[in-house]
């Protein structure tokens, strides 16, 4: 199973810093991924900085295996100050260590309980509580849970169960009821919404709830969905043994899964090997880079090194829906969520002409970069394979 | 009728970056100054850079078989004119 993690955020108004923090990590060669969500009391400067410390200290002592998450949540509890101003304790969290295999851990102190959704039912999860031993209002939450294909969770900060509260319609605020409520009529319409379309779904609908759509308080919605992955391939780069060009080339023709060329070279050794014709788009440049062409059973296929650059330079920027090739390769590497790369090793001595207007990066170094922007930022699943 | 003369413009890095970008206007005039008689497209690369990196001659258009170096606009279209003398 591959699991589709998204948060989304907004602040409380007035403010220009969130309160909340939210990370997440994954761990490829474990088939693990971590994610905590802290809320840190107030709002603002103090509350981003509380948030910020709790979630990253959780997110080491989970990670690092040598206590197990229930302890590391405990220690954490337990240790937490309490605020001068209101007594309680300074932040409050939730967290997740997961597996594909859909085996998964939960802790929460002090959020509001989070929401799992199978086949659009909700799921109340048997848990364990822990007591403070030094804090008599201070309660862990430890849910150990197995999630089958298909199943959602959704944590969210109190801004989201709380948001309209005192206003007109909601004297209570929304509560986990409305909020189930939302999510379930959201499922039916689109029941393989993906998790940043959801979060952002309840992002905007907790901000309208809210008396003149200004949020009193920070709101954090955290998205997991586990369900089949979007595998997809990118070739690029002529292999450096040509008498290999027919094996990768079969390899090529045989994945399952959506498939992009990037290169001219490589286009027109894929068109040889597998006997396809390319056809070209009307024009020579969109936004000073080529065009793309198109080959029968290849979903993508555009120029080599500059839109790879130009690639790496949107993904590193969160630039989408831009009209040109590496607008089209950003959109089809962040609708993968498990992306191989085949980098050909071969070296184009032309591109290494110092009269050339412009500096050529190493095929090589480009893909190592987007390897890690789409790790590190778009959390995917990313494979590099050299030939 | 004769055959259609095929005006090829290479779109590889190299040629790219040496000036095919600015080859963008042959699609739009070439059909106009020969209707039908002459066909433009660009190709994703015509492997030609690699061969002849040591004289760096691109951009690269082939016309038929005539391989033009360094090209511009005004180098395609005299060799389209000589073709159909």
């Amino acid at each position: 199973m591959f699991i589709d993690i998204a948060c989304s955020q907004t602040k409380k108004y007035n403010q220009n810093a969130y309160g909340d923090y939210f990370v997440s990590k994954r761990y490829p060669e474990e088939a693990r991924l971590i994610a905590v969500l802290s809320d840190g009391l107030g709002s603002g400067i103090k509350a981003n900085i509380l948030s910020c410390m709790t979630a990253t200290m959780l997110l080491r002592f989970i990670e690092n295996d040598q206590i197990p998450i229930r302890k590391a949540a405990e220690i954490i509890m337990n240790s937490l100050p309490v605020c001068k101003v209101r007594r309680i304790s300074y932040s409050t969290f939730s967290a997740i260590d997961c597996n594909d295999d859909g085996s998964a851990k939960i802790v929460e102190e002090g959020n509001p309980d989070f929401v799992w959704i199978r086949d659009n039912e909700v799921i109340q999860p048997e848990y364990e509580t822990i007591q403070s031993k030094t804090f008599k209002n201070r309660r862990l939450k430890v849910y150990k849970i197995n999630l089958q294909l298909g199943d959602r969770l959704i944590f969210c900060s109190d801004g989201v169960t709380q948001c309209g509260l005192g206003g007109g319609r909601l004297k209570l605020g929304l509560r986990r009821e409305g909020l189930i409520v939302l999510l379930q009529d959201k499922i039916k319409e689109n029941p393989t919404i993906s998790s940043s379309e959801l979060s952002q779904y309840i992002i905007n609908q907790a901000k309208n709830i809210e008396t003149d759509r200004l949020p009193k308080d920070d709101i954090s919605a955290c998205v997991l969905y586990f369900r089949e992955p979007r595998e997809s391939l990118v070739f690029t780069g002529p292999p450096y043994h040509q008498e290999k060009d027919k094996q990768y080339a079969e390899m090529f023709a045989n994945f399952k899964g959506k498939k992009a060329i990037a290169g001219g070279t490589t286009a027109n050794l894929i068109s040889r090997e597998l006997n396809r014709p390319i056809t070209m788009d009307t024009t020579i440049s969109i936004g000073k880079l080529p065009s793309c062409s198109f080959m029968e059973g290849v979903d993508l296929v555009t120029e080599g090194i500059l839109t790879l650059t130009k690639t790496l330079e949107y993904l590193e920027n969160g630039e989408q829906d831009i009209d040109n090739a590496a607008g089209k390769l950003v959109k089809f590497l962040l609708d993968s969520d498990c992306i191989s790369f085949m980098v050909g090793a071969k070296l184009n001595q032309a591109h290494y002409d110092p009269a050339l207007p412009i500096e050529i990066e190493i095929r090589k170094n480009v893909i190592k970069k987007i390897a890690k922007v789409l790790q590190d930022k778009y959390f995917k699943k990313v494979n590099v394979q050299y030939m | 009728m004769d055959k259609k003369i095929s005006v090829k413009v290479c779109l590889g890095t190299t040629c790219f970056v040496m000036g095919s970008s600015n080859l963008q206007e042959l699609i739009d005039t070439v059909p106009k100054k020969y209707g039908d008689k002459v066909e433009v497209s660009g190709v994703p690369c015509l492997g030609l850079c690699s061969i002849d990196w040591e004289f760096s001659k691109a951009p690269y258009v082939k016309v038929d078989d005539e391989v033009i170096k360094e090209a511009t606009v005004e180098k395609v279209l005299s060799a389209i004119d000589a073709k159909l003398k």
